[in-house]
């Protein structure tokens, strides 16, 4: 169904000074999800999100988001009036007050949402005729989610959009983003080094890692996909190699032998049985362990 | 509103340059007496590059017309303008340390956005030649001189299609490098050699005779191919200024 994802890459590589930021990466978010692209600093989050709007250009592959070429200047301008995106920073105009901002962007975006103005500035409580360069991290973050939110947009692109707040102004923004996704029918990619904050609110997840995208997949699929088995032996536990598919990360720590899954249980104990464990248990991983697995995998 | 943010990030430069050349402007015209007094003592038998330079400058001194053009038009015109012509060129269309990103993110194409600095820039640039010119005219009564409106415009406009090319080279340059400075500094220094190479050819089509229009000073010619060139020049700039920018990568 490739006219229906929202964000579409294939093979999408970045080139900076000799650097390879993206190795080829491939994803496909589709309509009214919430993305959570994990990574850690340095992955290739950022830059995948600066491509896909326009701000770099790739060094090839393909970025397309409704469908449109991000790299064209046109469609990109269209991709642009349909998507809202907040920066790390949160780098809005220093000289602005809160007003001027606000009046500065509305006439951009012919789907520009009053309504969504009025509640937002009272929920968020921002003092409107206050310089941005005056305002405190916290706050300025919620003029940026403002800005982002009252577009009308059905795309909403944020990067790292908690970074710096305290966790009391972190779960406020992020529960404004959960509440206006699921009332609005919009598509939230959002990128985090925070795994509770993916856990928390995503229902898709990608996880990235030196520019090549290692897992992405729904996040229940993949509660549902992973787990951990480990198996007790009477004895010192024996060194196997398994055949089985999906086998990550395998540690034997005396009589226990310890593998992650990422395709189900079955195969594997299938391949252990005939070894004689005492016992075997099956434990779920969470969103955290499956992250540190397969980024460590990679080292 | 792309106007607004573009006037907010400008302003302080623009703002300072027009008092400093209101102030430079009004201090030409209030210290002439003194001048005139001091022209008579005046060596006539210093040799050489600058005992010729003083004779000129005296010669040209001792009738208001000439003191005018020699002081203003000259000398303090273009430094102080072209100074704040390459400040004003090199605060950019995307300042990095100013929002670059959250425009970025805008429907707005970086055509447009540098266009309309581009457009602000020398709408400014304009009114800091313009507007201290004309005082010229009329603060002249106050110390018993006349100066015509005509030659206040017709200098400074010359002066301003010529300085423009400082502004646009500074605009391209800060679409190459994330600082203000190594704008600020190679546009300078390329301004500073052009000048040394316009005193030692010393011709009134040279950059520096095209700014102060030295040919309508003399002759009453206006040096329209010098002005049509300079323009084109600024217009190749702005070209390549928003041709580099467009291509950029943030």
């Amino acid at each position: 169904m490739a006219d229906t994802a929202i964000i579409e890459t294939n093979d999408l590589r970045k080139h900076y000074d000799g650097v390879e930021a993206l190795r080829g990466v491939n994803l496909r978010v589709q309509p009214g999800s919430i993305c959570g692209f994990l990574g850690r600093n340095g992955a290739g989050k950022t830059t995948t999100m600066k491509i896909l709007l326009g701000m770099a250009q790739p060094t090839s592959g393909e970025a397309h988001v409704f469908g449109l070429a991000a790299d064209s200047p046109r469609e990109s301008l269209e991709i642009r009036r349909r998507s809202a995106f907040v920066s790390e920073e949160k780098d809005l105009y220093p000289h602005m007050t809160v007003e001027a901002i606000i009046r500065f962007t509305a006439p951009l975006f012919p789907r520009w949402r009053d309504d969504l103005l009025q509640r937002y500035l009272r929920k968020f409580d921002l003092p409107r005729t206050r310089r941005i360069k005056t305002l405190s991290r916290g706050t300025r973050t919620k003029v940026a989610l403002l800005l982002a939110l009252c577009r009308g947009a059905e795309l909403l692109v944020l990067d790292e959009p908690t970074s710096g707040l305290d966790p009391a102004s972190a779960e406020e923004v992020l529960q404004a983003l959960v509440a206006h996704a699921g009332s609005e029918e919009m598509t939230v990619f959002f990128s985090s080094h925070q795994i509770s904050e993916i856990d928390q609110i995503a229902d898709r997840v990608v996880i990235i890692e030196r520019g090549r995208v290692l897992v992405d997949g729904a996040l229940d699929d993949l509660r549902e996909k992973f787990r951990r088995i480990h198996f007790v032996f009477d004895h010192d536990a024996p060194e196997v190699t398994f055949r089985a598919a999906g086998v990550g990360r395998v540690k034997r720590n005396g009589r226990v032998l310890t593998v992650l899954s990422s395709a189900g249980v079955d195969p594997i104990v299938e391949e252990v049985r005939p070894l004689h464990p005492r016992s075997i248990d099956v434990v779920p991983v969470t969103l955290k362990e499956i992250f540190l697995e397969t980024v460590n995998a990679e080292d | 509103m792309l106007w607004y943010k573009s006037w907010l990030e400008t302003r302080w430069r623009f703002l300072i340059g027009l008092a400093l050349l209101l102030c430079s402007a009004g201090a030409t015209v209030l210290v002439y007496p003194k001048i005139l007094q001091l022209t008579r003592f005046v060596p006539a038998n210093v040799s050489g590059e600058i005992g010729e330079r003083i004779r000129e400058a005296a010669a040209l001194s001792r009738e208001y017309r000439g003191y005018v053009w020699s002081q203003w038009f000259r000398q303090n015109l273009p430094q102080w303008g072209t100074l704040f012509a390459v400040l004003l060129g090199a605060a950019g269309a995307l300042s990095t340390s100013a929002g670059a990103l959250f425009t970025l993110s805008l429907p707005i194409s970086r055509a447009r956005l540098l266009t309309v600095r581009a457009a602000l820039g020398l709408g400014e640039l304009f009114l800091l030649t313009l507007v201290p010119s004309l005082l010229i005219p009329l603060l002249s009564p106050t110390i018993g001189e006349t100066y015509s409106i005509v030659d206040a415009i017709v200098h400074s406009v010359c002066f301003f299609v010529v300085v423009s090319a400082f502004f646009s080279l500074a605009l391209l340059l800060s679409t190459v490098f994330d600082d203000v400075w190594r704008p600020v500094l190679i546009a300078l220094g390329i301004a500073f050699v052009l000048s040394l190479l316009s005193r030692v050819y010393n011709r009134p089509y040279s950059g520096y005779g095209l700014m102060s229009a030295e040919s309508y000073f003399r002759s009453g010619h206006i040096p329209w191919l010098g002005l049509l060139a300079s323009a084109a020049v600024s217009a190749l700039l702005i070209w390549a200024a928003t041709s580099n920018l467009s291509r950029r990568d943030f």
